[in-house]
This record gives structure tokens, sequence and C-alpha cells, in this order.
């Protein structure tokens, strides 16, 4: 067992967990936030995506023991109370979803691109972002919506 | 297992060179081998406390890189792109970002299969490692042939900035791909330098070719494919992966003279103007028709309330024993052990089944607990509820069965065989059709062109991203609330009662929201088994597959092959058409009958021939079960006769358009079954706007590939047919927070239900889209509107609206002049609201929620029902109602690797007025790019009964990269003057035609059509090659 603490949408929280267990499910079964989604265990899908000290990761390919001290934020900690993030604004201004279960991943995907390629100063282009999100499958929409949705969010940041 | 962390380098080389110690960088591998059936090492020593991510210029002015350096770090370093362009550019191609920011260099080496490692080869990489005894310099060629103790970090000397150098990882899809090989070469005067690796292939520089080189690219070739040392896998043969490798790396280092172009002789339409009335679909905020979706905030937010998302502390976590093999007895079955196990609370065998242990929509073969014969791997045979997933993995484990296994049937072909071993007692033909019409010989005989060919289609999976579970709760009252993603729950509820020999009343069953569904939830999945745990363990209890036992136990498409001959005159009509259609079942029915019967309801797609043979077999066999899936076949026989017209068109000399046209059925016509169908058809339009298409005239991309435009018509049934019951109720109300309430049994699965729901109720009712709460997917909360798939929905949705409109209204207006004192008829529905008639306001007199509180428990509700319509055709089933489309793809075909690239793709729809911009683009837009996966990269694979594609790391659904980078759809909306039946649905339509479309848009490029879906890379190369293509 390890003793796991770490920052999760801006608190503390901590945790005896198996060594083995995975950031994500810590995240959804110990702490409840099921906002976080499994649709693999081969870190294909991106369902998982959550920022680890504001960078996305996947978080079913990352032990919660490894990344104990670090701040971790999921879609439950991205909007401000009642005011959305403009990334989840243009998500559902844009129907940059369907189903929504890939969504979650989607939108941390998107607002980490966003960030990087405004700290770089290089240009997040509609070929950057499906650059970006070549790790990130949706089966329902097409990804066109999601494209125009981040494109957008990346003008309103 | 453990997971240290050392904090020195002398700690972390104790800790690696004890038994059963493995050094992780990010780790990102490990759960992949694990997923796929590796034990996890006693303990993991994690290098992450070490440092060494430090990446620096080296003395010989290239670049030393720490171990723990991540490929993100690697990538985004300032300096490599100029000291060694050929990693930079590498880097960018390995997993994807989420991965490249955690994934290390160390990881890649000591990992010893990572696709960098041919790039490093190249570049003459050396490692430093601290070795067992010594510290370790040496080329990374050689620390890979003998690994030795811990890499601390490796020196990239700098790039010859003359060398000529090429890089190409060849996949299974076009981003974040598993490797099929991966190749980095560099070439100067003086040497040169080759590294091959990736995927299965061992990572190796190859100096024979290196020698080679100087001798021109002819010798490289032929040098490469013999030394590079590739082995088969599930998708690729090594001889395709060594012939792509030298023919990446020739091309690469010296440029290949273009392949000259195809001799295609298919022809170009003429250009004609589009279809009056056609118009494009463009989405995006601030345009009238455009609505933010009713379950938009909830989805962004993560509070969407997916099913397998409830938790709640007194739940147990259920999980399901599958057999694990594809066709046995069950000798015994002991869960006596599993039982007494701390923390478990029930174990459920086909012993606690009190009704019916079996299920299906139409037919009830499928067992809910397996009692005696295992007939596919996902066959479930227990399951048991306990207090974590942990204790639930053990107790699965504790359950011992012994089961003597029986010859598997591993093809249709094997299950028709005469001695086969039977699956089923009534023998293995799970369903036969045939038809015969006009003299088919004759029509073959007069014929002047005949063309033959036998397709054949993939067992697609639906991976809606959500795998199926959910939770289920038994209530004090005796009742059980069973609450899984579904697409009918009335049915569900049905079934279930029969199972667990309940009443339907006491069964209360929600289905939605669910995370896709595409016909994969149609039937039940793991609500038997959940509720016997439910039940017996008196406690609530959730279950939710894994992506891999879903692979196991999910329905799939029924894979199909289609032998189809075709002949026609010399002016191109068709004169007779024979069709042969064997569909593989699976291990129960499901819905597979009514899907192949579906296929050959298309067997002359829209058009007309004097003569008609076919024939359809649908075989049990232990490869999974197959069932529904969007398109229900359709796609499938659409995919044959399409590129039958093409190949017709070619001989002929006529161009794709006029083919057709020549041949397409008339309005008023009767169907293929010689029965009545709706009026509204669209065909010759659809072939207008396909001959207007400027893809015809599209120009050719810069890398000079071959590249070609194809087309196909499809048209697409809805509702349920002929046969099967087909009917349904909702209901109009008024809630008492002062919500109008438009309730229905349909699902929200992503598609736009909700949306649809709002936006016909509030144009019946002339109140706005806000004023109006859609709720579904429930049976208690909504009346049974039967399933949710069919394309069904919109005429569900429309017709709820339409019949309980006027009756609901007419209760309001006499509730608001009750409350105005107003009188009713003066009175009229309005966004917020009730309004005087007459006036030019749209202010409310009385708002919904006054009335509400006016009305106080009388509240007003309206109930209706309806029926879908039917043809008059009994003898079989068949369709009344369609909707049409016209697909065009273009594409490039990648003459090094036979990989198919689409350009841009275009469908044209016609399906009467489109009810909500976005849910109808997002149904065609989803749907053509599920349609381009069948088509080109996804395929359940299955050995003597055994799933190969066992996750999403093999079985490939399109990623971001596989879509067209250019997408347009259009819409003709008008409907028949005197046609009743309103909007169609769209659900299936976007899917219908993708695969003919790419397939003749490849023959346009390369002349000859692939015909076995997807279409592999291989079997383009062939295709290229047999042509004039070089
Ligand atoms: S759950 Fe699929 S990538 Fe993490
Ligand atoms: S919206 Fe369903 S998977 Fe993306």
């Amino acid at each position: 067992m390890a003793d796991v603490a770490m920052n999760v949408n801006g608190e503390a929280v901590r945790a005896e967990l198996p060594d083995n267990t995975l950031l994500v499910d810590f995240l959804r079964e110990t702490l409840g936030l099921t906002g976080t989604h499994v649709g693999c265990e081969t870190s294909q899908c991106g369902a998982c995506v959550v920022h680890l000290d504001g960078e996305a990761i996947k978080s079913c390919s990352v032990l919660a023991a490894s990344v104990a001290g670090r701040a971790v934020t999921t879609i439950e900690g991205l909007a401000d109370g009642d005011a959305l993030h403009p990334m989840q604004a243009a998500f559902n201004a844009h129907h940059g979803l369907q189903c929504g279960f890939c969504t979650p991943g989607m939108i941390m995907a998107g607002v980490d691109m966003v960030r990087r390629y405004r700290a770089s100063g290089e240009a997040l282009d509609e070929a950057a972002i499906r650059h970006e999100l070549e790790g990130n499958i949706c089966r329902c929409t097409g990804y066109h919506n999601i494209v125009r949705a981040i494109d957008a969010a990346a003008k309103a940041m | 297992m453990k997971v240290l962390r050392p904090g020195t380098l002398g700690e972390a080389r104790a800790l690696i060179a004890r038994p059963g110690h493995v050094a992780v960088g990010g780790g990102t591998v490990l759960q992949l081998g694990w997923a796929s059936g590796a034990t996890p090492p006693e303990a993991l020593v994690d290098l992450s406390r070490l440092g060494l991510g430090d990446i620096a210029a080296s003395a010989d002015g290239g670049l030393t890189i720490g171990a723990a350096a991540t490929l993100a770090d690697i990538e985004n370093d300032p300096q490599l792109s100029d000291t060694a362009p050929l990693l930079a550019r590498a880097v960018r191609d390995i997993g994807a970002p989420g991965i490249r920011r955690l994934a290390t260099l160390g990881g890649q080496i000591g990992w010893g299969a990572g696709c960098l490692l041919p790039a490093l080869l190249a570049l003459d990489a050396r490692v430093f490692a601290a070795g067992s005894t010594d510290p370790v310099d040496m080329p990374l060629a050689d620390w890979l042939a003998a690994p030795d103790g811990l890499v601390l970090s490796v020196t990239v000397p700098p790039q010859a900035p003359d060398a000529t150098w090429t890089w190409r990882k060849i996949g299974l899809r076009a981003a974040f791909t598993p490797s099929v090989i991966a190749v980095a070469g560099l070439r100067s005067e003086a040497s040169a330098a080759l590294g091959a690796g990736g995927g299965p292939v061992p990572p190796r520089r190859l100096p024979v070719s290196e020698a080679a080189v100087a001798e021109g690219p002819e010798a490289l070739r032929l040098a490469l494919e013999a030394e590079i040392e590739a082995p088969d896998c599930i998708h690729r043969t090594g001889r395709y992966r060594a012939r792509v490798a030298a023919a990446a790396l020739t091309r690469g280092l010296f440029g290949t003279p273009r392949a000259p172009a195809a001799e295609t002789s298919l022809k170009v339409p003429a250009a004609e103007p589009p279809p009056e009335g056609l118009r494009s679909l463009e989405g995006g905020p601030g345009g009238p028709e455009w609505h933010p979706r009713p379950d938009g905030r909830a989805k962004i937010t993560g509070q969407a309330g997916y099913l397998t998302d409830a938790r709640a502390p007194d739940m147990l976590v259920g999980r399901i024993l599958r057999a694990g093999r594809p066709h046995a007895r069950i000798l015994s079955l002991d869960t006596s052990r599993a039982e007494t196990l701390p923390g478990v609370a029930a174990v459920v065998t086909h012993a606690d089944v009190p009704g019916l242990n079996a299920f299906g929509i139409m037919w009830q073969d499928q067992p809910a607990l397996c009692h005696d014969v295992i007939r596919y791997e996902g066959d479930p045979v227990a399951a048991v509820a306990a207090v974590d997933e942990a204790t639930a993995e053990t107790a699965l484990q504790a359950i011992e069965v012994v089961y003597e296994d029986l010859p598997v049937i591993a093809s249709p072909a094997e299950a028709l065989a005469e001695d086969a071993t039977r699956l089923h007692q009534g023998g293995n033909l799970a369903a036969g059709f045939d038809l015969e019409r006009g003299d088919v010989e004759a029509g073959f005989g007069a014929a002047a062109h005949i063309v033959e060919a036998t397709y054949v289609t993939p067992r697609q999976m639906h991976v809606f991203l959500e795998t199926e579970g959910g939770w289920c709760a038994p209530g004090d009252d005796g009742t059980l609330t069973v609450a899984v993603g579904g697409q009918h729950g009335g049915r569900d509820r049905e079934q279930l009662a029969r199972i667990l020999d309940m009443p339907e009343e006491r069964l209360h069953v929600i289905t939605s929201p669910t995370g896709g569904g595409f016909g994969g939830k149609d039937e039940l999945t793991v609500q038997p088994a959940l509720a016997l745990l439910a039940l017996k363990a008196g406690r609530p209890v959730r279950l939710h597959l894994s992506r891999a036992e879903s692979v196991l136990a999910g329905v799939k498409r029924n894979p199909m092959t289609i032998r189809m001959k075709t002949g026609c005159d010399a002016d191109g009509r068709l004169l007779a058409q024979e069709v042969e259609l064997v569909a593989d079942c699976g291990a129960y029915a499901s819905l597979s009958p009514a899907v192949a019967e579906t296929a050959l309801e298309h067997a002359l797609g829209p058009y007309l021939a004097p003569a008609l043979k076919t024939s359809g077999r649908l075989a049990y066999t232990n490869n999974g079960v197959g069932g529904a899936f969007r398109g229900f076949g359709a796609n499938q026989m659409t995919f044959a006769i399409e590129c039958q017209l093409d190949r017709l068109a070619a001989l002929t000399g006529l161009d794709p358009v006029e083919i057709r046209r020549r041949n397409l059925r008339r309005p008023g016509m009767p169907g293929l079954m010689g029965h009545k169908v709706a009026g509204s058809e669209r065909l010759a339009e659809m072939l207008a706007a396909a001959a207007a298409s400027p893809l015809w005239s599209a120009r050719a991309g810069p890398d000079g590939d071959p590249e070609g435009t194809g087309m196909a018509l499809n048209f697409q049934g809805n509702g349920l047919g002929s046969l099967p019951q087909d009917d349904g109720e909702g209901e109009l109300r008024l809630a008492a927070d002062g919500a109008i309430e438009i309730a229905s049994g349909l699902d929200e699965m992503g598609q736009g239900l909700a949306t649809a729901l709002q936006a016909v109720g509030a144009a019946r009712l002339g109140c706005a889209r806000s004023d109006i709460r859609p709720v579904y997917g429930d049976t208690q909360a909504a009346p049974d509107s039967g399933s949710t798939s069919a394309s069904r929905g919109t005429f569900a949705a429309w017709s709820i609206a339409r019949g309980a409109a006027p009756g609901f209204a007419e209760k309001v207006l006499a509730l608001a002049a009750d409350l105005t004192g107003v009188e009713a008829t003066s009175l009229r529905l309005v966004p917020g609201g009730v309004a005087v008639a007459g006036t030019n306001s749209d202010a409310p007199i009385a708002r919904f929620a006054d009335l509400a509180r006016h009305a106080g428990t009388a509240l007003p509700r309206q109930k209706t029902a309806f029926a879908f319509p039917k043809t008059d055709y009994t003898d079989g089933n068949a369709r009344f109602i369609h909707c049409y489309g016209a697909t065009l793809a273009r594409v490039a075909v990648d003459p090094v690797t036979g990989e198919v690239r689409l350009r841009a793709l275009e469908m044209h729809t016609a399906a009467g007025p489109v009810i909500d911009l976005a849910a109808y683009l997002g149904q065609i837009e989803g749907g053509l790019i599920q349609g381009l996966g069948l088509t080109l990269t996804e395929d359940t694979l299955f050995r003597e009964g055994r799933v190969l594609t066992t996750n999403l790391d093999a079985y490939m659904v399109p990623s971001i990269r596989d879509v067209a980078p250019s997408l347009r759809v259009t819409a003709l909306e008008d409907l028949d003057a005197d046609d009743p039946w309103g909007p169609r649905g769209v659900g299936e339509l976007g899917i219908g035609a993708v695969t003919p479309a790419i397939a003749n848009a490849v023959a346009a490029a390369i002349g000859g059509w692939p015909v076995a879906a997807p279409f592999s890379p291989e079997a383009i190369l062939e295709l290229a090659t047999g042509s004039a293509a070089a």
C-alpha cells in the first residue's frame, strides 16, 4: 500500500492505495470524480485525459503513487463556479460532442494545447489542433466540430 | 505489485538487480502489457526521482539526452531540429501528445521495441549506462543486442548537414498507431546509415543495405527487402513490412521517378447544375438554425450522469465470468470457494435464474448465464458482486468450471458443411432467403458485359466509447431498478421480466444517457447478470465492462461475403443480377436474421433489372455474436452493387453518373419485393447532386500520388419493416415547475434525441425550445415509444409532437382562459407562455409556470400513440419509408505503402425537412467516419473462434488524422406535396455508401477495385502493381 497525497482540483486529498492503483481509478473510485472516463485499457482513447501540473496526460497510463505531491485538474475542476471555461463553452456552442463520453478528455486536451501553443508563441492552426488530438478518439462526431470548438476557444481564451 | 522510488542512482541499481524488479520511466507501456495478459512484475522501480531528464549539447556538437527526458521534452528541444532533424521529425510520430509527455527516452530503449529506435540507430546514437559492473558507453545497437544495467543518457551526434535523410513510420492508421514498421535513413557522398524497427520488427541497423546504397536505388531496394527481418502479425505479413520499408527508404533517399498514371477506363461525368433546392449544410453558432444541445452543459462539465458513472456508498461491484473458450460443454461449475471469500456478497449462475434462461430480440436463444454449452468466448457463466473491484476479481478466479472443449466452427463455410457439429438444435443455418424473378440465365445470355466479383465486409465493432454497464438496485417494495445504457427500455424490461420471472410493473428500466450505441446496445448486454446479482445480494450493484471484455462479449456487425454477378447490354442497361450472400451470424441470433434480410432488400440497389436471383445464408459460428449495427446490412450490400455499377461503367464506356441514370428506379415504382413504397423519392436528384460535385475535377495533390474520385448512391429504410410490431406512445405534459415535458421512451445515445424532441415540440406548439424539457430513456418517466434503432427516432418524435400537440395545447389554453379570463379561442401558445391571439405582441399574458401553479395537481397532459407506416408486403420484411443519399470520395493511394488516404468526402442527402441542423449534420458526419473505419481500418479478427483484436490498440477506429480534411454535407429537404410522413431519420444514411464511394475512387486512381473491406494496403499494392501503375 502507498500513502498518496496530491492536490486535485485545488483541494488536498490523501489516501492509502494499493501501489498499482492507476491515477484514473484513484480519481473515479476513491474520489468519486467520475467525469473523467475510461474507454480502453491501452492508452488509446484519451477519455481519461486530465491535467497533471497543468499538462494533459492520460490518467490511465500513470500510477497514482507516481504523481504523489503533484496537482491534478479534472473536468470537474475546470469551470469557475457557474462560469464555464471558454473551452467548455466552445464545445457546447460548436456541438463538439454527441454522446459526450469522450468530451471531458477532449476538453482537457484542448485547454492544454491552447495554453502550450500560447506559451511557445506558435500558432495553433487547424493542422496543429489535429496533430495534438491524435491521441483522443471520438466515435460519434467525425471530429470536425471538435476542431472548430478548440479553434474558437483558442481565440476566446 | 509494489512501486519503489529510489532517490539515488546507487539505490536504483541495487533495486533493479533484484529478481522481478523492473525499471520504469513514464510507464506508458506497462498497462498495455498487463491489458494484453502479461503478469505485472513484483516491483516497479520508478526512476523519476533520479533527475536524468536534462538535454544538453554534447562535446561533439550533438546532444546528450538524459534517460528520463520525455519524448515531449525531446520534441520541444530548440536545438534538436538543427542538430538532428531526423530525430526531431521521428519523435512526432511516436504515440500521441498525452503519451509523449510521459514516455521517456530511457523507456523506449529499455523496452527495446520503441519505434523511435530506428531513428536513433541510424543517427549512430550511443548509450551511456550504469552497467551491472562498470559504467558502459557503447553504440545503441550494441546495447540493444546485450542490454546491461540502467540507461543514464543517450548521445546523438550531429546529423551530417549534407546528408539526405528520411523517416517513415508505417502504421495501421494515420496517427497514434502501432508500428507496422518504422525506418530511418541517411545518405551522403561518403556513407549511408539505415535503421528499421518498430512493432514486431526487431530494431536493427542494416549494414548490408548500407553497402548497397552506393549501387543505386534498385540495388538498395532489393538489399533491404532481403535484409529486413520482419515477422507476420495479425494485421500485416512480414513480406509486406519488408517490401514497404524497402520502398519507403529507397524513395526517401533517392526520390522515385513518378509512376505512370494508371490506365483507368473510368470516365468523369460531365458537369451539370445541382438539383434545385439542394443546400449546403453549414454548422456553427450564431445561425438561426443552430441550437445548443439540451444535454450539452451537463456533458461538458462532467455531470452528465452516465449510468456507469453512478457511485453510492453501499454499491457493490459486479463482474461477469466469461467462458474464454469458443465452444465447450460445461462439465461442472463450482462457486463455493468464491461465495465464502470475505467481501463477496453474491455469486450467481444459471441456477439463480428464476425464469426463462434465454434472451434475444427476435428469438430467445442466448442464455442469460450458460448452463450447458458455451458457444462463444464471451458467453457468461457466472457473475459475482463484491465490495470492490479487486475482491470481485479474486472471486471470479475462485470459481471453478470444468469444460469439455468441442469442435470450433470458425466460419460460415464450416458451419454449413454437411457433417458440421451443430451449434444449435435446429442446425447451423440460422436463416435462409431465396428469391428469383425473371429469367436470370437468359439475361446473362443476352448481356454484352458481365462482371462478377466477391465482396467481403468486416466484423465491425461499435466501439461506443462508453462500454456496456450501469447499475441495478432492488427497492423495498419488491421493485427492481435496472439502469444500463440501452436502446429500448420497454423491450429490455420485457426481456428481463421473462428472465427474472417478475411482472413488468415491478421493473423500472433506465436506459439513458448512454455513451454511444450504434445498434450495439439494442440487444440486452449486462442487464441479466446485473439484475440477478442485485436481487441475490439485496443491494445495489454496479458493473462496467472493461474494453477488453466488451470486445469479447458485445455484438458485432455480421461479416458478409457477397458474390455478385451483374450483366448489362451494350448501352449499359442492366439485364440480370445474381447475388449470393453468406453471412456470419455468430453464436446466437440476436437481430442477425433481420440484418441479412435487409441486406438482400438492397440486392439491386436503387436500380432496375428484368431478372434477379438472390440467395442468402446466415450461419451460426463460434465467432462472437453478430447483430444490429448502423446500416443494418444495407451498407454491406450497397458496397457490392455500387462497385458493380462502376465496373460496368468502365466496360461500357459510360461515366458513373450516366450508367446509374440509365438504370435508376423511378418514383412510384414498387420496391424490390414488389411492395409499395412511400413517395418523396429523390434518387435522380441525388445523382444530379453527385454529378455536380467539384470533386470530379479536383486537382491532384503536390506529392503526385495517384488520386481518384468515386461515387455511390444509397437509400436507407426507416422503421423496423412490415413484419415486426412497430408502434409507440408519447406524451406532452406540463410539469409542476412550468416546463413542458415531451416524454418518449426513446434513448439519447448522442444522436440528438433530446434536441429533436425539443425541436418538434416547439415547432408544433409554438413555444420556445427552452420551454420544453425532453424526458426519455426511463420506463417510469416516459411511455414506450419503441426502439431507438432503424432510424425511427425522428419519425417517432415527430409523430408524438404531431399527435399530442393539439390536445395538449387545447388543455393549456383552457387553463390559461381560466386563469386570465380571456376566452381560450382568443389565446395561443408563444415562447414563455400563453398570449392573446391576433395581436402583434408575443408577450405572454400567462407564463407556463403561472399556469402550472394555477393547475395545482390537475396539470394538463396529453398522451398519443403512433404506428410506423408499413408497406403491404408480408411474405418477408420490407420497408416503406426511405431516405436517399449520394456519397463522393476523393482519395490518394500511397504508391509506397498501398495506404488509401481520404482527401475529401461529400454527401448529398434527401430525407425531408431538417428538424435540427446540428443533429442532422452530426449524424451524417459521424456515420461517414464510422463508414470510413469499416472501409479502411476496422475488423474484429478471429482465429479458431478466438478474438485476436482484443482491445483498441489492435482494433483501429479512425483517429482524427484518418478523417478527410474536407467534409461537405448537403440536404434536399422538400417532400412530395401529398407526403404525410414528415422528416425521415438519417442515423444510418451516412454510413450507407462510404465503402463503395472509396472503392470506386481507388479504382479511378489505380485501375482496380478493392473487394475486401477493410481494404488492406497489401491488397491495394497488388492491385496497383497489377495495373499500369508500376
Ligand atoms: S482510458 Fe483510454 S486512454 Fe485512458
Ligand atoms: S461524442 Fe461520443 S465519443 Fe465523442
